[in-house]
């Protein structure tokens, strides 16, 4: 059995071994082909998917972006409509304060009520300055009543403070004014402002709040009251 | 013999290049399967993308529509308020200006609280 072969014997193994590498490069190269299409799914499928996640997040900001400023948007009007009701309230409110500053200049003409009133305001600002000396001065027309009233005043004063003062009447306020009087410490250090214009003006101020509810109602948002 | 040996090595050595040469195929189809994985992603990634912008754009368009009702909305029912205000105001004006009026002129001279009458 071991002599040598012969011719085509030989053949026949070098075919056979030809055969048999053929084979094992054709195994080995389907086997890289189908690791490469694997590969190729699970990269395309991994960027694509990486990439969908950085468009998804940044779509999911630009809506929140959207969504923001239409909210901002809403806010402004309705802003802008609160705005525009207080403008008219103030406007109504000014209108208001006009009326009465011309209605002041009637005060005056009612003789009795007026002369009762200057003597009411000139011992409150007796009472107010607490001064031994002091000037009145009153609008021209009004020096007379003026006078009189003050007289009356410093006896009231003297009931309810057991205070004397001694005072004098000048007549340089401007007719245009409504009336009423200002007072100086004897001293000149001390000035009341007893106006009808001034005294108007105190209560626009501080008379806002019960303005409020009776032009407009009272205030729906508002919780607590002392 | 040796003329037959180097004859079967030759036939052998040539069969190892083909061989060599069908496997290098495979490797190049490799190569270029995984460029085109590159490629196809970046495709699908696009069309991805135009759907997304597709879809902020249908929504943005409709969000523009509702803020323009919005504004006619807040218009109409500021206008209601204004007129109450200016109603209720017309109702209203003449008492507190007399209100105001009669204030101006109602004085109530007191002494300070703190002090006492001065007994003389």
């Amino acid at each position: 059995m071991s002599r040598p072969m012969n011719d085509d014997e030989v053949n026949n193994e070098l075919q056979k071994m030809v055969g048999f590498i053929k084979q094992e490069a054709m195994e080995k190269a389907r086997e890289i082909q189908v690791k490469a299409d694997e590969e190729f799914a699970i990269e395309k499928a991994r960027l694509v998917k990486q990439e969908q996640q950085a468009i998804d997040a940044q779509y999911e900001k630009k809506l929140k972006g959207a969504e923001i400023s239409q909210k901002i948007a809403q806010s402004t009007l309705t802003n802008k409509s609160r705005l525009k009701l207080l403008h008219r309230r103030e406007e109504h409110l000014q209108d208001l304060f006009n009326t009465a500053r011309q209605s002041l200049l009637s005060l005056s003409q009612d003789e009795g009520r007026y002369v009762q009133f200057l003597e009411g305001i000139i011992v409150q600002a007796y009472l107010q300055v607490m001064e031994p000396t002091v000037i009145i001065y009153s609008r021209k027309s009004d020096v007379d009543v003026a006078k009189k009233a003050a007289e009356n005043a410093a006896a009231q004063y003297k009931e309810l403070s057991g205070k004397d003062v001694k005072f004098e009447v000048n007549g340089t306020l401007s007719d245009d004014l409504a009336g009423g009087i200002k007072l100086i410490s004897g001293s000149g250090r001390i000035t009341l402002d007893n106006t009808l214009d001034e005294r108007l003006r105190l209560l626009e101020d501080r008379m806002l709040p019960e303005i409020r509810k009776d032009l407009f109602g009272p205030n729906e948002n508002r919780k607590f009251y002392t | 013999m040796s003329a037959q040996h180097s004859q079967g090595i030759q036939t052998l050595l040539e069969a190892e290049k083909e061989a060599a040469k069908i496997v290098q195929q495979s490797r190049q189809y490799r190569i270029q399967k995984l460029k085109d994985a590159r490629s196809e992603a970046t495709k699908e990634i696009e069309e991805y993308k135009k759907s997304k912008e597709a879809e902020f754009k249908a929504f943005e368009a409709s969000h523009a529509g509702t803020t323009s009702e919005a504004q006619a909305a807040v218009d109409k029912d500021t206008e209601v308020k204004l007129k109450s205000i200016s109603d209720s105001f017309d109702s209203n004006k003449d008492a507190v200006v007399q209100k105001l009026l009669d204030r101006v002129v109602l004085v109530k001279p007191e002494l300070h609280r703190n002090l006492k009458k001065v007994g003389a």
